[in-house]
């Protein structure tokens, strides 16, 4: 349900923004007696202009459905000239383009073009029926969907026809579908039935509402109304799967942010043994990076500190080059917080190696520190990172709604993954982080710079936890405690896999990620939490070495 | 002298991440007897300690201890198998560092240990008197009262040899009791070891070979967690397998 | 050696338990001798968190248990008793009087829709049942969380991280509506206890005195205990667990006990906090709060017999007056204090005399040896 409702406004969006860029693109029709004709349709009075309006449609043609578009948004305007004539024309932000010749000029006394419910509905069809016609495939599957739904069977000849010619298979698959949820009005009870049977087999998501209503109804006659519950059932068992893919789809892709997240911890925690209370922080420096970055990309922003406000320029670029922030955010994330880590590193913790316990409620003081410093200077409440275009659209496979960013979300984080192993086992680095780890004195006895090997190591994984904040801010809320919700998290993830092994993080992240979206889907946000937390508090105590506990002979005395 | 089994242990393996530490190990331990364990690094001296004291759980075979059919203590905990009269001294000296010696030596004095018992439990004066007899025996009367943190090395040692003693443990598992001791200390140790047999069985691992002659009646040749061989020092010393452990590896 | 100590804290004891209350309850309003029902008040709170720091104290400084979850026994002592001022509001209660909650309810089950009152808040009516509650369900909690984390021989940081999630578990359900203990905002609004005014300022200054001699008994408690065979114990457990393991003693048994008790302490704690403060919500028990009960101990002094309240009392005192003159800046004083505490004071307020007595030592070494021609610099 959630899915149709998704791919519903995902068309309409996209039909209001073809409607736009089609204004400025030539067209190849007889321009002119289209232009006539439109003006004609739209000036128009009486009963018949409906009918006029809808004929437009079969013009086909972009620019007549941006105007449509445009006068439904009340920003078609009519100017009277000095002789008297009519001078239609269109609003462009802060130009007026005239309808007849499409040059701008300067209106005198404009008022908008008035608009009855009857003329808006016959431009609402108008519309449909010239996407109906769209080159775009996706666009005329989105189309012909919406002329179904209308159920407004004087379509049905110009689907039929349609059908015909079609080539698409997802096209004829959305004709299909329109055709037989307009044929479930048909008076013969053998179309209606054969309608039915036809949208079970399609395992129709849209038509589920209109089935489902037939059963109950009065009007259908008892062979309808079995057939019917018949393709409910296919459909809602469909419906269930669909929906199950979907839940495991975000649980995967929020799974992979605390893989990100944990893998930071893993090796600080894991590695180093150092319990970093403040890597939530980290998470958070990642994420307000990648709102800085924006905003530098975009407008610039105010930030205040100790009463002081201090202006950051921006360098307000649009469009493309606007659009590419987030691949400039994506590195600075990691860098902002690799720098604060090491600075956390040199600043308090190499203090404290000897003494987790200590370390652990000094980094709780840092992250005290670092959570009032974001409030202090980005305020309190959330802030707003968008979406680049190119991470809001998403794919639809089986009418499973796969979002651009979580794939991204996912993608990225296997390609972390995959460099931290080779940077663990391949090069030299990782040799000798590998070393210090296993044995501090040793390595420096072997002329391994530990402190800076220390110290990479540390601003490493605090990176990660950056990259995932980065993510996160694609995913979710971008606030000044966004570490305190990951912080348990992503030490249960890896206590859960077992300290000091990459494999068990990783398949613990997946895991409890994924079963945690699920069940705060299935049940409520917080219920489901609780229900993961108590069940890994459980695991944890009964098998305290994780998944792949590390056998060592290290208490060896 | 009884010749009766107190420690046997038969059939014993133990891995760790397909390292074979112990690999079918068979000892036999008879009451009252001093015996030294020596092998070269890792040889699974310190493993088989761990194995006998519950630290670490066997993966095959039986240890048992006590005399007559004995009782099976691998599946014990640590604190039940010290309970039967087992004690041990570390490789590594460890002993209460925050606490006074004398409390060191409470701590390890024979006795209830449960919860409340040591919640309520008043210090007897035949307890003080038996304290102070084992901080004379060790020789650290005078530092009674301060924290065992402050001691040299050669002294942890003798006060976690002193715990042993409180204890009044049936066996003894002593590791390298010699280490960090002057040439003197060491004697005083071998001799201290040597009165202690008879009353109590014992199990020495130990480098130092001339520590080992003092003490040694009958000595086991461990080699990767196996019996290489068992005999007096002067029979394990002319063992050319032996030798080839010890002498061949030397030469690499 | 002890002498200083003993001395402090019977003038310490005479000090709150006497002569503040007395200040309170004769002292002229006008002069300056008077001690205002709001300093009563005050006190009365940071004594009950000065309990929960000895409690915190005995765990992490003499048996090396850092727990995190000391708030969470705290709360529970807390709602249990809040339980009960909850139900003996009654006929006092808004909906009451509204003439919509015939039932006498708590307000918050009107609000939120409960037909009736659950069967777990019934046997709340009475309080001496609610006492035992008090101490039976941190107690019980702490039981059961302690013995399996035990068994398992979980420690160090994993301990701490691991009551760090049963805390943050525990607070996520206390702020659920349907799990009855009034969500968000948690019980509030308390009338009367044992049919005393708890707005009255002479029930606050009893509830203060209250507090003041739970606070004794608790010193005198942990003082005794540190001085039985119980306390060497414990201390060698902090110091080197397996040695104790390999002389003979269950440690299982002896950190259970310790726990369960340090449960119970925080749970009467709570319960005197509660109608003390008038409210008990569930963000008395996130982690925050537990982090910032170890704060005061680190900053009092661990590992030392007052240091905690020491602690407590600075550390909130500081808060208060903070909070109000500089709002923005008391989280970055706060976390600041505690770094500083954990790299240069370890043994915090209680061991700043020694250290700087060490310092002052070590000074005088230097000038000494710089005297001495030749010396090489330390």
């Amino acid at each position: 349900m959630r899915a149709a409702i998704l791919m519903k406004q995902f068309a309409l969006a996209l039909l209001m923004w073809l409607g736009c860029q089609n204004l400025s693109l030539a067209q190849g029709l007889p321009d002119a007696a289209v232009r006539q004709q439109l003006i004609e349709a739209v000036l128009a009075e009486g009963e018949d202009q409906p009918e006029k309006i809808e004929a437009l449609a079969e013009t086909g043609s972009g620019m007549v459905a941006a105007v449509l578009a445009q006068w439904r948004a009340g920003n078609l305007l009519v100017d009277a000239s000095p002789d008297g004539a009519k001078v239609l024309f269109t609003r462009e932000g802060i130009d007026a383009v005239r309808l007849d010749t499409g040059v701008k000029f300067s209106p005198l006394a404009p008022r908008e073009v008035e608009t009855t419910s009857k003329t808006r509905k016959a431009i609402k069809n108008a519309l449909d029926l010239i996407a109906v016609a769209s080159p775009d495939p996706e666009l005329r599957s989105a189309a012909i969907g919406k002329l179904g739904m209308t159920r407004n069977t004087d379509y049905l000849p110009m689907l039929e026809a349609r059908q015909v010619k079609e080539s698409d298979p997802g096209v004829r698959k959305a004709l299909v579908e329109a055709i037989s949820v307009m044929q479930l009005a048909d008076e013969d009870d053998v179309v209606c039935i054969a309608a039915v049977r036809k949208l079970g087999e399609m395992r129709s998501i849209p038509s589920l509402d209109l089935l489902k209503g037939m059963i109950t109804s009065e009007d259908e006659s008892e062979a309808a109304k079995a057939e019917a519950a018949k393709s409910v059932a296919l459909i809602e068992s469909y419906l269930k799967k669909v929906e199950a893919a979907g839940t495991v789809f975000r649980g995967l892709s929020a799974g992979s942010v605390l893989l990100v997240v944990a893998l930071g911890l893993a090796i600080t925690f894991g590695l180093m043994g150092v319990i970093n209370m403040a890597h939530g922080e980290m998470m958070a420096v990642g994420a307000y990076t990648t709102y800085m970055v924006q905003n530098i990309f975009g407008g610039g922003l105010t930030l205040s500190l100790f009463g002081f406000g201090a202006h950051v320029p921006g360098m307000n670029l649009t469009g493309a080059a606007y659009q590419s922030y987030f691949i400039w955010a994506v590195p600075a994330s990691f860098l902002m917080a690799a720098l604060v880590g090491i600075a956390l590193e040199r600043g308090v913790i190499r203090f404290l190696y000897k003494r987790p316990l200590e370390s652990l409620l000094a980094t709780w003081g840092i992250s005290l520190i670092l959570q009032q410093l974001f409030r202090l200077v980005f305020g309190p409440n959330n802030v707003q990172v968008s979406s680049p275009s190119y991470l809001s659209g998403s794919f639809v496979i089986h009418d499973v709604v796969l979002g651009y960013n979580r794939v991204f979300v996912i993608g990225f984080a296997i390609a972390i993954v995959f460099v931290t192993w080779l940077l663990l086992t391949k090069t030299s680095l990782g040799l000798f982080i590998r070393a210090v780890m296993q044995n501090r004195m040793m390595a420096s006895c072997m002329g391994v710079r530990t402190e800076r090997v220390n110290m990479l190591t540390f601003g490493f994984g605090s990176g990660l936890a950056g990259l995932g904040g980065a993510f996160l801010s694609q995913l979710g809320n971008v606030g000044p405690n966004l570490g305190q919700s990951y912080i348990v998290d992503s030490f249960m993830t890896v206590v859960v896999g077992g300290v000091g092994n990459l494999i068990g993080t990783i398949c613990s992240a997946i895991g409890i990620g994924t079963v945690d979206q699920t069940l705060q889907s299935v049940t409520d946000p917080s219920m489901g939490k609780i229900i993961t937390l108590s069940t890994i508090i459980l695991f944890l105590l009964l098998r305290p070495g994780g998944l792949f506990p590390t056998r060592t002979r290290s208490l060896e005395g | 002298m009884s010749s009766q089994v107190i420690l046997a242990a038969e059939g014993v393996n133990k891995a760790f991440d397909g390292f074979k530490a112990i690999n079918d190990l068979n000892f036999y331990l008879d009451e009252g007897e001093l015996r030294t364990v020596i092998g070269p690094n890792g040889a699974g001296k310190s493993t088989f300690l761990d194995l006998i004291t519950g630290r670490t759980r066997l993966d095959s075979g039986k240890i048992t201890f006590g005399t007559g059919v004995g009782e099976e203590i691998t599946s014990k905990k640590e604190y039940e198998i010290y309970r039967m009269g087992i004690g041990r001294k570390f490789q590594t000296p460890s002993v209460f560092t925050e606490h006074t010696v004398f409390d060191n030596i409470l701590l390890g004095l024979k006795g209830h240990r449960g919860v409340f018992h040591t919640l309520f439990a008043k210090l007897s004066s035949e307890d003080s008197d038996r304290i102070e007899d084992v901080l004379k025996i060790v020789g650290l009367f005078g530092k009674r009262n301060d924290q065992a943190g402050s001691l040299a090395h050669g002294q942890k040692q003798w006060l976690e040899i002193g715990m042993l003693l409180a204890q009044d443990a049936k066996l003894l598992l002593v590791d390298e009791p010699a280490a960090g001791m002057t040439d003197e200390e060491t004697h005083k140790t071998g001799e201290l070891l040597l009165s202690l047999a008879g009353k109590h069985s014992i199990i020495v691992i130990e480098h130092d070979m001339v520590f080992v002659r003092q003490i040694a009646k009958k000595v086991t040749v461990l080699h990767q967690g196996h019996v290489l061989c068992e005999g007096t020092v002067d029979d394990v010393q002319n063992d050319p397998e032996v030798r080839s452990v010890y002498l061949g590896r030397g030469k690499h | 050696m002890r002498k200083p100590e003993n001395l402090i804290m019977m003038i310490g004891a005479l000090l709150l338990l006497v002569l503040l209350p007395c200040l309170n309850a004769y002292g002229p309003p006008d002069s300056a001798l008077h001690v205002s029902d709001y300093t009563i008040n005050l006190w009365g709170k940071y004594l009950c968190y000065g309990i929960l720091a000895i409690s915190v104290n005995l765990l992490w400084g003499y048996t090396g248990l850092l727990s995190l979850g000391q708030c969470l026994f705290f709360s529970l002592g807390g709602y249990a008793l809040g339980m009960h001022l909850m139900l003996k509001i009654g006929k006092l209660g808004q909906y009451y009087q509204a003439g919509n909650n015939p039932l006498e309810m708590p307000d918050f089950m009107v609000f939120m829709g409960f037909p009736e009152l659950p069967a777990h808040w019934v046997p709340f009516h009475s309080f001496g049942f609610s006492v035992l509650m008090v101490f039976v369900v941190p107690g019980v909690v702490a039981f059961l969380f302690g013995w399996l984390a035990f068994r398992s021989r979980i420690k160090g940081v994993y301990f701490s991280i691991l009551t760090q999630a049963l805390t943050y578990a525990a607070s996520l359900m206390f702020f659920q509506n349907k799990f009855t203990f009034g969500g968000n905002n948690g019980l509030t609004d308390f009338k009367t206890m044992l049919g005393a005014n708890l707005n009255d300022a002479d029930v606050r200054r009893y509830l203060y005195i209250a507090t003041v001699l739970l606070l004794i008994a608790v010193v005198a408690l942990v003082k005794w205990l540190l001085g039985t065979k119980f306390g060497k114990v414990q201390k060698a457990i902090r110091d080197s667990e397996n040695r104790v393991l390999f002389s003979g003693y269950a440690t299982t048994s002896f950190k259970l006990f310790i726990f369960v008790l340090c449960a119970l302490i925080a749970g009467a704690a709570g319960a005197l906090y509660v109608p003390q403060v008038g409210i008990i919500n569930p963000s008395e028990m996130t982690t925050d709060k537990s982090l910032e009960a170890v704060v005061w101990v680190a900053v009092g002094g661990r590992a030392t017999l007052l240091g905690p309240v020491y602690g407590a009392i600075f550390v909130n005192a500081l808060k208060s007056w903070a909070t109000t003159a500089y709002p923005d800046y008391w989280y970055i004083i706060l976390g600041g204090l505690f770094v500083l505490a954990v790299l240069f004071a370890p043994n915090g307020i209680a061991g700043l005399p020694q250290q700087i007595k060490d310092i002052a030592v070590g000074w005088k070494r230097r000038n000494a040896s710089s005297i001495e021609p030749g010396a090489t610099p330390a």
